[in-house]
């Protein structure tokens, strides 16, 4: 089955699958779901590692991410040039993160960082309102989003800095055991 | 001069500072910080007035560059949390950081400036200790951690490329000796091994000896190739071949994590039932088929629906109890046909070592499987208050279906709106919790009522068919003998949804708790029934020894009645996804105007199958292939509900911590239902004396006194277990001993916990103090820098 595909070389395949935790069999598969966004943008063939980048819009509109609220910032968080416009490369990177088997710390690295909606490696209030309102879909009063920011820092706020870094957003991931089955999108 | 400055200008600061610093002593260790109920409204009002976007002074707007210069050089403000990410972080130079965003930060605009900076004067440095790091692993262990590396793919496959050129690069250690040990692949470059196999694909023909090029379709890995996939553990990383993946996938998208727990239980309890079949059907069903005892003297009428009831073609099969031969007839068996095993495979023995290693297999694979749900579900640190894990874990990214979606942001929001309704009212006791209370004390009672009068109802029922179907034909006494495994499904799978409507009056404080209530009372419905069940068997035995009525070959009648039971568990459950979930849900999907559907109720479901596998662990014992019939029972019943759970139901709106719960079900599985199941089976043979006329133990007062005949009997094969027999299982020392020393390993295992426990406690308080460490060196270089700079 293997020699069928003129997609990629066998040593890309293997980087492929090194550096992500899919199989072979799997990354073609993802590499046909990417294609099949934009036919006529993806070439075929991949041996020469084209440049080619889909735009957001398509990658938002996935039958998975479709109606997540969050799709915008995981599309950001993985591109790499950070405005969601997404290469193959940055397509694998986000499904394998997102699958089954990514350990924990990875997947809560990931997750810390989609919830930084302002970038600055801090999880202050602002993101938090924001979490809020893309997790409710604004049905929240503005007091109430208030005091639920406010608990949530003092909860989780473990360096009392008054925002959350990433150890504190770890070290808090580790007391929800559902997190690992709720960061998971199968595909 | 400047610290004395520096105290003046604190104590004459005005009173928001003042406040502040109250504040930050008298928050309390291990609690929560800001606890709306103690602490003053007006002052926490004034503060959050003043300054309506931060919670905590410290961040405040008007903070001078020189301080911002010092936070951003923090050592833990560009470090993470391994050594190997903070430097694969750092070999990144300008990654996903829009600077549109930059600008609407509130107090990071130079601090990103001064990372890339640092970033960019770092890089090559920190490359090389990656790669340093990498390349001291071996093979496997590096793939590992390059995955679990937080950057991008694209870097990762630069990185794997560097450390591959590294490994290829440099001359090859092993010198081809000649020895018969060494490989010719060493000899050799790795730019020569890569040409030589990506050229063409050459085979050798043997008997001329020459060289031909293959010309059809070279196989796949090329015969000879050291491919990366292969050493770098990629066959462990290959996913397993799951049953039902697909099916899983889809409900997962549509209905959560929650629904999905019930159905990997039941694929769960497929697996225990596949292994115990396993091992029944090679040890002891495949010998004694190959082996047919005599024709026994019972006359076996044809009974109608023998299916269903076990009698007639089934009785005498290796299905039961009774088919099974005692060692004596075997010795008699001059047959002359072609057996698999020898002729003196003991039967009885086989019996007892097959359906304990069933049992001791499951209790393993049950504990096991409870650990690792334990250890993935455990928490160690305070356990106060779920606001944040609840805004932070409890969107189920699987679900992606645009009304699963609506659904559990919806659901997300109440839970959010109660719990924040709680904060602020915490206050005000509930005064309706005292009159209350007996409406609780009243539902109880009715549930107990109910459970006692269905354990009336099943007592009494045996004779009282019994008196009807005495003179009926045949078709009347198989509809008879199902009569009251009927009885108890419909008591089994009905009540407890008269019990949840019942508890729709009751208030309570949380939903868990009512779930668990719910729970209990289920339990305690199916655990009565079942023990009076047994109950009744035990009693008719006590009748049958004393003379009083003749009940041959009893085991096997107990096994038919647990073959009935689960078969019409089955039959039952799916005539109600039928009638209560089709038709029903068909009326009020036409009828109600929104269009409403049911909701899965996944405790209940989960009971019925834990209920189910009781019953066949507890059967095996007399019917050794009822794994088998388990195993039939619940591919149907996974069929069944799926189609029913796609077209009847809508995602749940209660919260369901599926974790939590998938381990309260597991241990609901193991005690009290299989240690149940086992202590019945263990109770049995040791001392119900089985009958006389039947069965593998005819010859025995109990079935665990076959080690005593062994040790009369003098064949070398048996001498092992004699000797088990006499100096382990019936030596009072060595049970004493091993049971000390078992104990002894369980209370240092605990107080090692304790230890541990104690360390963690202290390391939380050391974090928290460096915390206020670090918020008053802050607030002190503030104070300084404002001191010292011109305005």
């Amino acid at each position: 089955m293997g020699n069928k595909q003129t997609i990629f070389t066998s040593q890309q395949l293997d980087a492929y699958q090194d550096c992500t935790y899919f199989t072979r069999k799997e990354i073609l598969r993802l590499f046909h779901r990417y294609r099949d966004l934009a036919p006529q943008l993806v070439p075929l063939d991949y041996k020469n590692q084209p440049e080619v980048r889909l735009p957001y819009e398509l990658i938002g509109s996935m039958p998975e991410l479709k109606d997540n609220p969050f799709r915008q910032r995981i599309a950001e968080v993985f591109s790499e040039d950070g405005e969601g416009n997404m290469t193959l490369d940055d397509f694998l990177d986000m499904f394998s993160v997102l699958s089954e088997m990514a350990p924990r710390d990875l997947k809560a690295y990931y997750a810390f960082k989609i919830y930084d909606f302002n970038n600055d490696d801090f999880i202050c209030k602002s993101d938090l309102e924001k979490t809020l309102n893309k997790l409710t879909r604004n049905e929240l009063t503005e007091d109430e989003v208030r005091m639920v920011c406010e608990k949530v820092i003092d909860e989780a706020d473990l360096d009392n800095d008054g925002r959350l870094s990433l150890e504190d957003f770890q070290h808090m991931i580790m007391r929800a055991p559902d997190f690992l089955s709720t960061f998971h999108i199968r595909i | 001069m400047a610290a004395s400055q520096v105290m003046e200008t604190i104590s004459s600061e005005d009173e928001d500072q003042e406040m502040i610093e109250l504040e930050a002593i008298r928050s309390p260790y291990g609690a929560a910080k800001f606890d709306l109920t103690h602490a003053n409204p007006e002052d926490l009002e004034a503060q959050h007035y003043h300054e309506p976007k931060h919670t905590n002074a410290l961040h405040r707007n008007n903070w001078s560059s020189s301080t911002q210069r010092v936070l951003s050089s923090m050592p833990s403000r560009s470090i993470r949390f391994n050594q190997l990410t903070a430097l694969s972080r750092s070999t990144v130079t300008c990654r996903r950081r829009p600077l549109s965003d930059v600008s609407t930060t509130n107090c990071t605009t130079e601090h990103d400036v001064f990372r890339e900076q640092d970033d960019c004067e770092n890089d090559v440095a920190q490359k090389e200790e990656v790669l340093n790091k990498l390349q001291g692993l071996s093979a496997g262990e590096c793939m590992r951690v390059l995955r679990e590396m937080p950057i991008s793919v694209s870097e990762k496959r630069q990185i794997r490329a560097w450390v591959f050129c590294w490994a290829a690069g440099q001359p090859c250690v092993h010198r081809y000796k000649g020895a018969s040990g060494s490989s010719a692949v060493c000899a050799f470059t790795m730019d020569q091994v890569e040409e030589a196999f990506n050229g063409r694909y050459r085979e050798v023909n043997r008997e001329t000896q020459q060289w031909y090029t293959y010309n059809h379709l070279v196989p796949e890995p090329r015969p000879g190739a050291v491919l990366c996939g292969w050493c770098y553990g990629r066959v462990s990383q290959q996913k397993s071949i799951q049953l039902w993946q697909g099916a899983l996938r889809n409900i997962s998208a549509h209905f959560g994590t929650g629904v999905l727990s019930y159905f990997i239980f039941l694929r769960r309890l497929l697996i225990y039932n596949i292994l115990f079949f396993l091992i029944n059907g090679l040890f002891l069903v495949l010998p004694q088929i190959s082996n047919p005892p005599l024709p026994k003297n019972i006359h076996t009428t044809t009974a109608d629906l023998w299916m269903l009831t076990g009698m007639g073609v089934l009785t005498d099969s290796v299905m039961f109890y009774g088919h099974y031969d005692n060692n004596i007839s075997i010795y008699n068996n001059f047959k002359n046909v072609t057996k698999w095993c020898p002729e003196n495979y003991n039967i009885p023995l086989a019996y007892i070592f097959t359906i304990g290693a069933g049992m001791f297999i499951t209790c393993v694979m049950l504990v096991y499987s409870m650990s690792k749900s334990i250890g993935r579900g455990f928490r160690v640190f305070k356990t106060t208050g779920n606001l944040a894990l609840k805004v932070f874990c409890s969107w189920d990214f699987k679900v992606s279906k645009k009304w699963s979606v609506k659904l559990q942001s919806v659901n997300i929001c109440t839970q959010l709106k109660e719990m924040v309704s709680e904060l602020s009212c915490r206050k005000q006791k509930r005064n309706l919790c005292s009159t209350l209370g007996w409406i609780h004390f009243l539902v109880w009672f009715i549930c107990i009522f109910c459970i006692a009068a269905c354990m009336l109802a099943v007592y009494h029922l045996p004779s009282y068919t019994d008196q009807i179907c005495s003179k009926a034909n045949s078709f009347q006494k198989a509809v008879c003998l199902l009569k009251l495994p009927l009885v108890m499904s419909c008591i089994s799978q009905l009540l407890p949804g008269f019990f949840d409507m019942l508890s729709t009056v009751e208030h309570y404080d949380s939903p868990s708790t009512r779930i668990y209530v719910s729970i209990v009372r289920n339990l305690l419905l199916k655990g009565c029934i079942f023990g009076i069940l047994c109950y009744c068997w035990f009693e008719q035995h006590s009748c049958r020894t004393k003379g009083l009525i003749t009940w041959q070959c009893w085991e096997t009648l107990v096994g038919q009645e647990l073959y009935r039971l689960v078969l019409m568990d089955l039959l039952f459950a799916i005539v109600y996804i039928i009638i209560a979930e089709f038709l029903w849900g068909l009326c009020i999907r036409n009828i109600t105007f929104r269009r409403k559907k049911l909701e899965f109720d996944i405790a209940r479901d989960v009971l019925e199958l834990i209920y189910g596998q009781t019953l066949v662990w507890f059967g095996v014992l007399f019917s050794p292939l009822l794994p088998a019939v388990q195993i039939g029972k619940l591919f149907l019943l996974f069929y069944f509900k799926k189609t029913s759970l796609m077209t009847n139901f809508q995602p749940s709106k209660k919260t369901w911590r599926s974790t939590q719960m998938s381990t309260f079900f597991i241990k609901l599985l193991f005690f009290p239902s299989f240690t149940g199941a086992l202590a019945c089976v263990i109770y049995v043979m040791w001392r119900v004396g089985p009958s006389s006329d039947c069965g593998p133990f005819s010859n025995l007062h109990s079935m665990l006194l076959l080690g005593k005949e062994c040790q009369g009997s003098s064949k070398p094969s048996m001498l092992w277990l004699s000797w088990t027999y006499k100096y382990l299982v019936n030596n009072p020392i060595f049970l004493f001993i091993t049971a000390a020393l078992f104990f002894t390993i369980i209370y240092i295992y605990m107080q090692v916990l304790d230890g541990q426990k104690m360390i963690i406690v202290r390391l939380q308080k050391q974090i928290e103090n460096e915390g206020e460490d670090k918020k008053f060196l802050i607030a002190k270089i503030q104070a300084l820098n404002e001191a010292s700079a011109p305005q």
